[in-house]
């Protein structure tokens, strides 16, 4: 037995840099960056560009003297004098206080004290919440229970008044920078602790943590250098936040008159905090001295902006849905598409929307026709082309499965062709008809082209005659009412005729066709299995009998017996009601039992079409012939088996021609140029998009093998009458 | 099977997880009965496949045999002697473990190379030479050349290279056992094979003793030389893998075949109202399977059924498969018709 390697698509390609160290380069985190940088360097040198020294007072030139009125000559009283600060001027860029000080002096000293405490502060918190949370969250037990505690209470102590009297206490504080920022640390560091313990318990358990623990890795490596880079952008995002509340917390002490006096023994620092409280104590506002207050109030403001942006940029980074949101829409001006988008519906280009074609259907029974839709992530240059140019079929009362791999475009082809796939996805030609003949109820009677459809026709047909069941619908229950609640609200809005009581009989004969008991309409969905949940779903989906059922790997999630019950109620049900379905999976030995056709898709394209037992017996493609040797089977004599060497292709790196040609054995010169596209072959009902039946080529033997003679459905019910 | 002794046996191994049930005053724990008495040994260059749904208790017997965490009964023996506690480094140096997911199971911020070079590290076993045994291993998995690959982050790789990064973090040790916990389900189906082979390679030529814990029993069948079936945390057939699959003893195991995918199919399954796996909060009486059981006969509501020899290395924990004198001596139930036994032992 050879093993196959696997080859690397692009061996060029430079390394990417890790996630980690990329961060978002908006123009907002741009900005923040600049600010907190000039913040940064004026911390750092802006004290050795002092014109004076912050405490120095010259009260013969640094102020105005203005007699104080009713004293002087004639009054009989001693001329009195009282100081006026100036405004600035060259010699005093921010002009003097009225203690005859230098402002611009005092803002650059109290810039570096304010940035160092908040620093200092966020340091110490971050080393305790880091200390605190991950062991915490990984050690977990009792260690967890007591550290947890501890952060705790100090959470449920409210900050500012535990500051106030820690400060008060500590009549040094105010002249330590370690002492203050100290103090602050502890009022601070319990929000990142709980912080960092949830994520350690959820990375705990990881199994990229398990494997290093099976592989002999110690406790504190685990910590230091499993877990640890992994939460560095929450470390991140929370260490700015805590610079943040530090400064803001030093700066609300000081203003209080609480971290000493810069001219007090012993003597405080200048900060913002204690540049306003000397301002606003002496009249600094009622005055109009603007040029003393307001600096280092637009300071604080300034710098809390900056790291406020700064954390966009990391949120952005750690969500990245944040990121996409709006950027479509960008993207689609920047390159030059116009995009018709309206919420809830899949955006549509003008030119795929405009595109009026003939509507009518290629066969009478036609009820679902995909033509020629292409459906791309994204504009431009960089959009991704997920599904290319697809046609297909899907007559009434027939299953036509579509077959694919990951990244294949199967979903993205059934979602687009109703609608459902979200901006950045964007239709970009092709058609969706809709040959609507609604078994009961008031649906429309006419053929609609789902693509230039609009959200008032397009709620009409989604649902009540187009129901759609995802491989996560389980999940899409509403945990905090029970199932029968769920049928009620639907059937009234959608059967308004019906009185509750017919509601509710008809709730009930939904689920009992399903294969649930009527009770279990009193369960909430959390008291289901995931079958039964499943279940209740599809029974949903049915509830208007839609004309067409698109079920999206519906059964993937669950167990194998399960699967098999509920496929098997699912087929009752379609020969019982003639609901279309079109079925959508990456295990082809399941559609060949379930499926009246198959589709196979690969690398966003259709690439053979057959009637499911022709397409099982006699592939004609060779990637449908590789992908049905993928499953091993399940009588006779074990052999090895080779699959398909390589791996599937990246959507955004299709290899030229047929995307299939680097895994194909048989591929010939022409399949690395020219892209195959499906075209009919001899046969029942077959198309191939293959460039071996083409033009004279030769055929493999192995893609040459005669049609069967039967259908699977055929097969099996002959077997059922004997 | 041979006389050899087992690389790694686990003796009766008994798992229960302890859940809260109600709120409040009235929460109480209550035992998830996960993995009941459970044994299973596993042979140098053989590859045993655990097989059941989700919640017969496949992965916690095998994080119970790599020391992720502690049965609460039975005993798990390396080499015929029970495993010291506290998962020692010796221990891991032999047995190693590869996870279902390949994209959560290496860490997102270390390359390729981290993640193969710290378990030689941890064992001491590479020195300075560890760039060519990174590359000799990265060849091993046929990640080719692996210069290519060792400084790649995990999201830089397809699933099917991750996987076999972590297979190959696993051989790193040069264990002689190998866990491989659902290794292909997260993959597309045109690489699975691939990585089964690999695993099928590996146990030859480096003589390992493989666990292969899956739900598809078709891929059991073909990688697997022994078939282990579980139900509900209990063991409920073994068996060579073609005889197996082709004359299985259990009604559960015959569920699970009917159940399966099989294009040549002759006759379609009949599978309604079997019902849902047995709840592990309170399991029922007796065989854990008889709800759903379509032969279950009285005893089995009662009496848990004994493992049974049906066949040449071959044993089943059916009541069916006990004569029936034997059987109402054991319990005074009135058997029902014995028409599956002589079904089953006419195949």
């Amino acid at each position: 037995m050879t093993i196959d390697s696997t080859t690397i698509t692009q061996t060029t390609a430079p390394l990417r840099r890790a996630r980690v160290l990329r961060l978002p380069r908006s123009p907002k985190v741009i900005a923040g960056l600049v600010i907190l940088g000039v913040f940064t360097v004026v911390a750092l040198i802006g004290r050795f560009f002092e014109p004076y020294s912050p405490n120095q007072t010259d009260t013969q030139n640094w102020v105005q003297h203005v007699l104080v009125p009713g004293t002087g000559e004639g009054t009989g009283f001693p001329a009195n004098y009282y100081p006026l600060p100036l405004p600035p001027s060259a010699a005093h860029l921010l002009g003097t206080t009225v203690f005859a000080q230098d402002v611009w002096s005092q803002l650059l000293a109290s810039t570096q004290a304010t940035m160092f405490v908040g620093l200092i502060a966020a340091v110490i918190a971050t080393v305790l919440s880091i200390i605190f949370g991950v062991t915490a969250g990984y050690i977990g037990g009792t260690t967890d229970e007591g550290l947890s505690l501890i952060a705790n209470v100090s959470l449920a102590i409210p900050g500012l008044p535990l500051l106030i009297v820690l400060a008060d206490y500590v009549p040094s504080a105010g002249s330590s920078l370690i002492i203050v920022a100290a103090i602050i640390a502890v009022t601070t560091w319990a929000y990142t602790a709980r912080t960092l313990r949830a994520q350690t318990l959820s990375l705990r358990n990881r199994d990229f943590i398990e494997a290093s623990r099976v592989s002999g890795e110690g406790r504190l490596r685990i910590i230091g250098v499993e877990i640890l880079p992994n939460l560095i952008p929450i470390v991140a995002a929370s260490f700015l936040f805590t610079t943040l509340s530090g400064i803001y917390a030093y700066v609300a002490i000081s203003f209080l008159g609480l971290a000493g006096s810069p001219t007090g023994s012993p003597a405080g620092l200048w900060n913002w905090g204690e540049m306003l409280r000397e301002g606003f104590a002496n009249n600094a506002v009622r005055g109009g001295w603007w040029w003393w207050w307001a600096p280092p109030g637009i300071c604080v403001a300034l710098l809390g902006t900056g790291l406020a942006l700064v954390n966009f940029g990391i949120d952005e980074f750690i969500n990245p849905r944040l990121r996409t949101s709006g950027l479509s829409a960008k993207a689609a001006r920047k390159a030059g598409a116009h995009v018709s988008t309206t919420l809830g519906l899949t955006p549509v280009t003008r030119k795929a929307a405009d595109g009026a074609a003939s509507t009518t259907a290629s066969t009478p029974d036609a009820v679902l026709e995909i033509r020629g839709l292409s459906v791309d992530y994204g504009f431009g240059d960089e959009a991704v082309h997920a599904v290319s140019d697809c046609n297909l079929v899907l007559r009434r009362g027939r299953v036509l499965g579509l077959a694919g791999e990951s990244g294949s475009g199967k979903t993205t082809l059934a979602l687009a062709a109703i609608r459902l796939l979200r901006a950045p996805a964007v239709i970009t030609k092709g058609q969706v008809l809709f040959h609507s003949k609604p078994f009961t109820g008031d649906g429309p009677r006419a053929t609609i082209d789902l693509v230039a459809a609009g959200p008032h026709q397009m709620r009409e047909v989604r649902w009540s005659e187009i129901a759609v069941v995802l491989q996560s619908s389980l999940n899409a229950l509403n945990p905090v009412i029970t199932i029968g609640a769920q049928f009620e609200d639907m059937l009234r809005v959608h059967r308004p005729q019906l009185d509750r009581d017919e509601r509710h009989a008809r709730a009930v004969e939904l689920v009992e066709m399903v294969g649930m008991n009527g009770d279990r309409l009193r369960s909430y969905p959390h008291e289901l299995s995931g079958g039964m949940r499943q279940r209740s779903m599809i029974a949903m989906a049915l509830a208007l009998e839609p004309q067409v059922m698109i079920l999206d790997e519906p059964t993937t999630a669950l167990d194998v017996v399960t699967q098999r019950e509920i496929l098997e109620e699912l087929m009752g049900l379609r020969d019982r009601l003639g609901f279309a379905a079109l079925f959508i999976t990456h295990d082809l030995s399941l559609l060949v039992e379930l499926a009246d056709d198959i589709a196979v898709m690969y690398g966003g394209r259709l690439m053979e079409r057959a009637p499911a037992n022709a397409l099982f017996r006699s592939p004609r493609l060779p990637y449908t012939h590789g992908l049905l040797h993928c499953f091993p089977p399940m009588h006779g004599k074990r052999v090895p088996m080779e699959g398909i060497p390589g791996s599937p292709p990246d959507l955004r790196d299709l290899p030229s021609g047929c995307a299939f040609h680097p895994r194909c054995k048989w591929a010939l010169d022409r399949c690395k140029q020219e892209v195959p596209v499906l075209a009919p072959i001899p046969g029942p009902n077959r198309e191939v998009a293959c460039w071996l039946h083409r033009d004279g080529a030769s055929v493999p033997p192995e893609l040459s093998l005669p049609d069967p003679a039967e259908t699977i459905r055929d097969r099996l019910t002959q077997v059922n009458l004997q | 099977m041979t006389a050899a002794v087992p690389v790694l046996e686990g003796r009766n191994l008994t798992k229960y997880f302890w859940v809260k049930q109600g709120s409040g005053l009235f929460a109480r724990k209550a035992p998830v009965h996960a993995v009941d008495n459970v044994s299973v040994s596993l042979e140098a260059r053989k590859v045993t496949a655990f097989v059941g749904e989700s919640g017969a208790g496949k992965t916690t017997v095998a994080r119970i045999l790599a020391e992720i965490i502690k049965p609460d009964k039975g005993t798990v023996l390396l080499d015929g002697k029970p495993v010291p506690p506290g998962r020692p480094r010796s221990y891991a140096r032999q047995v190693q473990m590869v996870f279902q997911d390949p994209f959560a199971s290496l860490n997102p911020v270390h390359r390729v190379r981290h993640n193969l070079e710290r378990p030689l590290q941890i064992h001491h076993l590479a020195g300075r030479r560890s760039d060519a045994v990174v590359d000799a291993l990265l060849a091993r998995v046929a990640l080719k050349p692996p210069a290519q690959f060792a400084d790649r982050f995990p999201h830089e790789l397809s699933g099917g290279q991750r996987q076999r990064v972590a297979i190959a973090r696993a051989l790193a040790v040069r264990p002689r056992v190998l866990i491989a916990d659902e290794p292909v389900s997260m993959l597309d189906v045109s690489i699975r094979l691939g990585v089964l082979n690999l695993i099928a390679d590996l146990r030859t030529e480096e003589n390992l003793a493989v666990l292969y814990i899956t739900h598809d029993i078709a891929s059991a069948r073909y990688l697997a030389d022994t078939i282990v079936v579980m139900y509900a945390g209990q063991l409920v057939e073994v068996a060579p893998s073609t005889e197996l699959t082709d004359s299985p003893a259990h009604p559960y195991t015959q569920l699970l075949l009917s159940a399966a995918p099989d294009p040549d199919r002759t006759q379609p399954p009949h599978l309604k109202d079997r019902g849902a796996p047995a709840s592990l909060l309170a399991p029922p009486s007796g065989c854990r399977f008889h709800p759903r059981c379509p032969h279950a006969m009285d005893v089995c509501k009662r009496k848990a059924p004994p493992n049974i020899t049906v066949g040449a290395d071959h044993i089943a924990a059916c009541w069916l498969h006990v004569d029936p004198a034997e059987r109402q001596a054991s319990e005074n139930g009135t058997p029902a018709t014995d028409q599956v036994v002589s079904d089953s032992q006419k195949r």
